[in-house]
């Protein structure tokens, strides 16, 4: 067995430095390297804690902006929804008012074309009548009509109060004849219209064609109408209240 | 076959009458000290912050043997981590160096082990005085009671003695049983040997440094001041 001092020497000392130059250039760096990165990684760690918060914070603003744009949605929809409404019931008013006028403009229409058309019959019936009447006087013996006009005329006049026979004394009265009358008969009537007021009746004769047949008895503020055409115009007011009746009805 | 507890000269330096006589061992070690260091600093001439499959090998190196530390002594790895790092890497890389035809593991000679066992010896007294001063580190001796300062003093050599021994062992015979089956059958028949000499190799260098680590740990932590122990008042 040998043991040689010289190399347990070299050995030892080659260890040793074998021990520094590592530590120099690979222990060191190396572990320095491995804390740089610790290091770097706390702070990218840190970083990302912080951004993180940030991010968290910025997503709290996010829903609190959120739920406050929510609220404002709502408003704004319950303020269109009131605002429409409200408009709604403007139109609607506005519509039922324009029905209303259309409905009495043309219920207005209606009443005026039925008033115009039965203004029209009426004219026709009495046009029609009044022809009629016309052809039947015609037909009718002359004379003994006028005496049945003279006879209603002098019962009209009989009909009057005192007070109004008095009234129409002295006053000069206007004589209407549907057809011309001659002195006889002009005297014949004036005679019995003298008889029927009581007193001498100051007399005009006057001929009117349009009372068909008849005499009629005119003061300033007195008239007796007594004839067909004041017939006629009596049947034509009994149906003109007749229709307004209907109307009302 | 050679005595493996003869060593021979590779050759002689310095004057004939004062000659040194330089070792195969010594070669192989300069050799691996010359690897490791050329190796090292390649590997850390550009570090990044983004590591490269070396890089990445070398942190995960560094990170074990700190973790490794932590674990055996409690304490913070920088102090410790040069010396016994680069104890267990030059033991590791000079056992495998037995896988080279031709190359004995400078731990498979009495000088290696002997020296490093020396170096471990002379770290504990190292560390022991600069974790607790001379006087702390001598007090040490005297725990658990004075009486037992020469066994302790004792213990300090034979533990270190018997570290020597441990390696110089274990190498020495991988090399050594390796070699007999070698000159019997030199095909094949070697590798599960070889194989196990890995494993031998990697388990010596690993008890080498965390018995060290050990060591001096204790020698630190025997150092420091006693603190007295707490009393519970009933």
């Amino acid at each position: 067995m040998t043991f040689d001092y010289w190399t347990l020497g070299f050995q030892a000392v080659n260890v040793l430095v074998l021990i520094w130059l590592l530590h120099r250039f690979f222990w060191k760096p190396v572990a320095a390297m491995i804390a740089a990165r610790q290091a770097t990684v706390a702070t990218l760690l840190d970083e990302a804690k912080a951004k993180q918060a940030e991010a968290e914070a910025a997503l709290a603003k996010i829903a609190a902006t959120k739920a406050g744009l929510a609220a404002e949605r709502d408003a704004m929809l319950a303020t269109a929804r009131k605002d429409a409404q409200a408009a709604r019931e403007t139109l609607l008013a506005e519509a039922r008012a324009e029905a209303e006028a259309l409905h009495a403009t043309a219920k207005a229409a209606r009443v005026r074309a039925a008033e115009t058309l039965k203004a029209n019959a009426i004219d026709e019936a009495q046009g029609l009548a009044l022809t009629i009447a016309g052809q039947l006087a015609a037909r009718l013996d002359g004379p003994a009509t006028d005496a049945a006009f003279l006879r209603w005329l002098v019962e009209g006049l009989a009909a009057l109060s005192d007070t109004e026979r008095t009234a129409l004394a002295g006053v000069e009265l206007e004589l209407v004849s549907a057809a011309d009358q001659d002195s006889p008969v002009q005297d014949r009537i004036a005679a019995a219209i003298t008889n029927a007021l009581g007193t001498p009746a100051k007399l005009t004769f006057r001929t009117e064609p349009a009372l068909i047949a008849g005499h009629e008895l005119h003061a300033p503020h007195f008239s007796l109408r007594n004839s067909w055409r004041a017939d006629l115009d009596r049947i034509a007011a009994a149906l003109g209240e007749k229709g307004d009746l209907s109307d009302a009805a | 076959m050679d005595s493996p507890l003869e060593t021979f000269p590779l050759f002689m330096v310095g004057p004939e009458s004062f000659a040194v006589p330089i070792m195969a061992s010594v070669v192989v070690t300069w050799a691996i000290m010359a690897v490791l260091v050329l190796g090292a600093a390649l590997l850390t001439r550009r570090l990044t912050m983004v590591p490269s499959r070396a890089q990445a090998t070398a942190e995960l190196l560094v990170g074990t043997v700190d973790q490794q530390i932590r674990d055996v002594t409690g304490a913070a790895p920088a102090p410790y981590r040069a010396f016994v790092g680069t104890l267990f890497l030059f033991i590791l890389i000079a056992n495998w160096s037995s896988l080279i035809p031709g190359v004995t593991p400078p731990t498979a000679t009495m000088e290696t082990p002997a020296a490093l066992a020396a170096i471990v010896f002379l770290s504990i007294i190292f560390f022991g005085i600069r974790g607790g001063g001379v006087g702390g580190f001598l007090r040490g001796f005297a725990l658990p009671n004075p009486v037992m300062i020469p066994l302790n003093m004792l213990e300090s050599i034979t533990r270190s003695i018997s570290m020597f021994v441990r390696l110089f062992g274990n190498v020495m015979s991988g090399v050594f049983v390796i070699a007999i089956v070698g000159s019997l059958a030199a095909l094949l028949v070697p590798i599960p040997l070889m194989v196990l000499d890995l494993l031998t190799g990697a388990v010596q260098a690993y008890i080498f440094a965390v018995l060290s680590m050990v060591f001096i740990t204790s020698a630190v932590e025997k150092g420091k001041p006693q603190t007295a122990p707490e009393t519970k008042e009933s």
